[in-house]
């Protein structure tokens, strides 16, 4: 460490030891059934997430904090992952590679074309399009319509339109004198978003649906020049809510499962019931690696990768866990505060929300703190679509912690 | 700093109080609720080794097997063969309807694991544990299967246990239930209005009547002042509410040892106030009511709430255990066994020993002192006034040949309409064997009527049978 401060250099050789350490655990776990698969995924793990660290802090001058941060929790992942079933940890490493790929691709993309304020019919068109393909092509998963399967890759079209929305608020708000002059102007937004979340919602999808209002208010909030719109949004998730709760069922067996979950355990309480044992289990230090049984729970590789976590590693990573987001979305939130461009500025505060809020409501989920619906843990658990989005917003993230140059956007430039 | 920015913040200050809330949550949960949350009889992992592992048998103090398991159709049973008699110690372990009792509380014990999964998993690597460990209760079969006897056809509980040594002999408490045969009766036993079951013994609270006057007496014995003398008319009158005596009969000219021996309530009553809540509550918490009495089992905690808001006429009332004192059978089962033991109150222990497949014992519990209830010199006074009790008072049906029985009765009025009936005591009084606690639950009688004689029973049986 030299005396000019804390470099990123230091806590990468940290990640780099944990990394170690977890999987030499790994290995003593499956101890006399040591294949080379297990050794050259360890290794490639290892290697991958090194090397695009160095990469990153010789090309980008931005924050290389978040990529640190990410891979952090992506490594707890994937080691956890290939405990439960080596096969998807392998799978699991194959989608961090692309992953990365993608996010140096949107960062070079970011860098080198410029523009993106202008495309935001583009943006609202595509996800009209996206969900539109889910409903004809989807395909029902855990009660949600939102898988799409295509030549054998399934994927989930609305982890990709959860970054449009972002774009398209970005696009909306960073224009805002554009929309006032229309008749009704500032409430077509309104109108689309909650579209969005109409579909969603009639897709079953309560979790993005729930992740789309919470970026949709928290950007409104802080930008909404007229108020009384962040006062109507809040009155119609209000009466959604309500509305919601009366008139499908499934909303309402995920409210009775949260009250009270052990009246249910044999049916709509079972999943949650099982990741409380297993948290509960852990304790604060954990059962060890391999000594849990993480695999009573069902679909513990994606919602309920968190549970497991804390049954093997302990409540005390689990709270790592926690401050790793905590940290993530503070660093995004400084991002956005420090640059100068609004529309990259709004980009930057979107994603930050998404991961904010896509991981409390999973986290308290899994805890019984707010009611439970179906999400994925980003960078955790397991999963391709929520892997790959997540990383491209992250290459977004990457690329609004630099100074836009001013010249090109001169017209964002505010006071 | 402009408008947005302040808002940004907003925004981050919410995110960080989000993930705070869950750090909180997670821990909160961990510290709090993991505990009761892991012993779920839905947890797999409760039942993870059951497959792999023979669960040990549990056997009473003269190694008789009360539980055992044995393979059939390639899964470990659990047979109980004395079906209800030890359905509030023992419990049950099954599948279907989880664990409860010793069966519970002794499952890493039965099941020899360890709590550490770490230390287990390299246990397992050098000898793979088969078979689980046997449980050596302090309880006498005999006199178990007696006391049930006695008890048949009522409703309450009997506790007999050694008052020098803490071993409980026998703890019965009825309605009880068929733990081998929960399959078909689990309807029944569920919506039973009686509650079979709930352990009377350790978890139900009843009014303790008169025999709460032994509490009195000790702190009437430590109030220097106080004159013991008093002119008993049969009935007073504390803060407009009359108290009076058994069938409204006047006692005379008495002192603290006839007032006991004569269960005088107007005595105690008029006395209380004059002793006042603070010392009566100091003596109740050295007795273990308030306290949490540690156990093999779940407990009630007995309650004598004098940091409340108790009037004079509570204070009468609860001197001779009416009102708002309510108590264990177990608990009185301890008073009278620290009056045994010149005030020193031992902890109760069901379980003796642990021992291990190969007849090594693992693990024995002793003796321990959990609190002094009074002073040698004290305790030896009430027991003098509680053998007279029993040689010519109200609990002449405890007397024993030839030897020396202390006791006191109690008679119990609750919301039923049906008294209680007490019997706490011990005996022989010089050297004490066994102290009981006898309690007949809405039996509309005397203690000294219907429970006396149950407790002198025991207690003969103690005396003869139950040797080390």
């Amino acid at each position: 460490m030299s005396k000019k401060g804390i470099r990123p250099k230091s806590p990468r050789n940290l990640l780099f030891v944990f990394e170690i350490l977890a999987l030499l655990l790994l290995f003593v776990y499956e101890g006399d059934k040591i294949d080379r698969l297990t050794l050259g995924t360890g290794i490639g793990l290892v290697i991958i997430i090194y090397l695009s660290n160095y990469i990153l802090t010789k090309i980008s001058y931005g924050d290389n904090y978040i990529f640190l941060i990410v891979t952090m929790l992506i490594s707890i992942g994937i080691v956890m992952i290939y405990r439960i079933d080596s096969s998807l940890g392998i799978k699991q490493l194959i989608w961090l590679s692309i992953g990365i790929f993608l996010f140096f691709l949107t960062y070079f993309i970011l860098k080198y074309i410029r523009g993106w304020k202008n495309f935001i019919y583009l943006y609202i068109i595509a996800s009209y399009i996206l969900f539109f393909i889910t409903f004809v092509f989807g395909s029902r998963k855990g009660g949600a319509i939102n898988w799409v399967s295509f030549g054998g890759i399934a994927f989930q079209p609305a982890e990709i339109t959860k970054l449009l929305v972002i774009f398209i608020l970005a696009s909306y708000y960073s224009d805002t004198s554009r929309w006032k002059e229309l008749k009704y102007g500032p409430y077509y937004l309104m109108g689309i978003i909650y579209s969005f979340i109409l579909l969603l919602f009639l897709q079953r999808d309560l979790g993005t649906a729930l992740v789309f209002y919470g970026i949709f208010i928290m950007i409104q909030f802080i930008y909404e020049e007229d108020r009384k719109l962040v006062l109507y949004n809040i009155g119609l998730f209000a009466i959604g809510g309500i509305l919601g709760y009366t008139l499908f069922d499934h909303v309402k067996i995920r409210f009775q499962a949260w009250l009270n979950p052990w009246k249910y355990i044999e049916r709509q309480g079972y999943q949650i019931t099982q990741s409380l044992f297993a948290i509960a289990e852990g304790g604060f230090f954990g059962r060890g690696l391999g000594l849990g049984y993480p695999d009573f729970i069902p679909v513990v590789y994606t919602d309920f990768i968190f549970s497991a976590i804390c049954e093997e590693m302990g409540v005390f990573t689990g709270i790592g866990i926690i401050m790793l987001f905590m940290i993530l979305v503070y660093r995004g939130f400084k991002i956005a505060i420090s640059q100068e461009s609004l529309f990259y500025k709004i980009l930057a505060l979107g994603i930050s929300i998404l991961f904010g809020i896509q991981s409390f409501i999973i986290l308290g989920g899994v805890l019984k703190m707010i009611p439970l619906t179906g999400l994925t843990l980003p960078f955790v658990s397991y999963g391709g679509s929520s892997i790959l989005s997540s990383f491209i917003a992250l290459g977004v993230l990457q690329i609004c912690s630099e100074e836009i140059k001013i010249k090109e956007e001169f017209d964002e430039q505010r006071d | 700093m402009n408008k947005e920015t302040k808002r940004i913040i907003v925004v981050l200050v919410g995110f960080c109080l989000m993930f705070i809330s869950l750090i909180v949550y997670i821990s909160y949960f961990q510290v709090f609720k993991a505990e009761a949350v892991k012993n779920n009889s839905y947890n797999k992992r409760l039942w993870i080794n059951e497959e792999s592992i023979l669960r040990g048998s549990i056997l009473d103090r003269n190694h008789k097997v009360l539980a055992y398991s044995e393979k059939k159709d390639d899964l470990y049973k659990r047979y109980y063969p004395y079906g209800r008699l030890y359905s509030h110690i023992i419990g049950y372990s099954y599948r279907e309807y989880g664990k409860v009792g010793l069966e519970l509380q002794y499952n890493n014990a039965l099941l020899n694991i360890n709590e550490n999964a770490a230390i287990n998993e390299i246990k397992n690597l050098v000898i793979p544990t088969t078979e689980g460990n046997n449980l050596r209760l302090t309880i006498d079969h005999e006199l178990q299967n007696k006391a049930r006897g006695l008890l048949k056809g009522k409703k309450g509980s009997i506790v007999a246990m050694n008052p020098v040594t803490g071993e409980i002999y026998a703890m019965v408490s009825l309605p009880d239930f068929d733990v081998s045969n929960l399959k078909e009766d689990w309807k029944e036993i569920s919506e039973n209005p009686n509650s079979p079951l709930v352990n009377r013994a350790t978890q139900g609270l009843y009014a303790p009547g008169s025999t709460f006057k032994i509490l009195t007496t000790v702190a009437a014995l430590g109030t220097p002042n106080l004159d013991k003398d008093y002119d008993c008319v049969g009935s007073t009158k504390i803060n407009g509410y009359i108290f009076k005596d058994y069938q409204g009969k006047a006692h005379g000219h008495i002192d603290l040892k006839q007032a006991l021996v004569k269960s005088c309530n107007t005595y105690f009553t008029e006395k209380s106030i004059e002793i006042g809540k603070e010392k009566m509550g100091n003596v109740a918490d050295k007795f273990l009511i308030n306290g949490d009495i540690p156990f093999d089992l779940p407990t009630k905690s007995s309650q004598y709430p004098y940091k409340g808001n108790l009037d004079k006429t509570d204070i009468a009332a609860s001197a001779i255990g009416q009102g708002k004192v309510l108590v264990t059978p177990l608990n009185m089962a301890l008073v009278a066994s620290g009056i045994a033991n010149g005030g020193e109150i031992v902890k109760p222990i069901l379980v003796k020993e642990i021992i291990s497949k190969n007849d090594k014992v693992m693990k024995s519990y002793n003796t321990e002192v959990l609190s002094q209830g009074t002073d040698p010199i004290t305790a030896e006074k009430v027991k003098e006034m509680m053998v007279e009790v029993v040689k010519s008072g109200t609990g002449t049906n405890a007397r024993i040949k030839n030897i020396e029985v202390a006791g006191k009765t109690g008679t119990a009025e609750n919301a039923s309409g049906k008294s209680h009936a007490w019997f706490v005591g011990f005996a022989p009084a010089k050297e004490p064997k066994v102290a009981v606690a006898v309690i007949l639950e809405e039996e509309g009688s005397t203690g000294g009527k219907t429970a006396a004689p149950i407790a002198r029973d025991i207690m003969i049986h103690v005396i003869n049978n139950i040797k080390d």
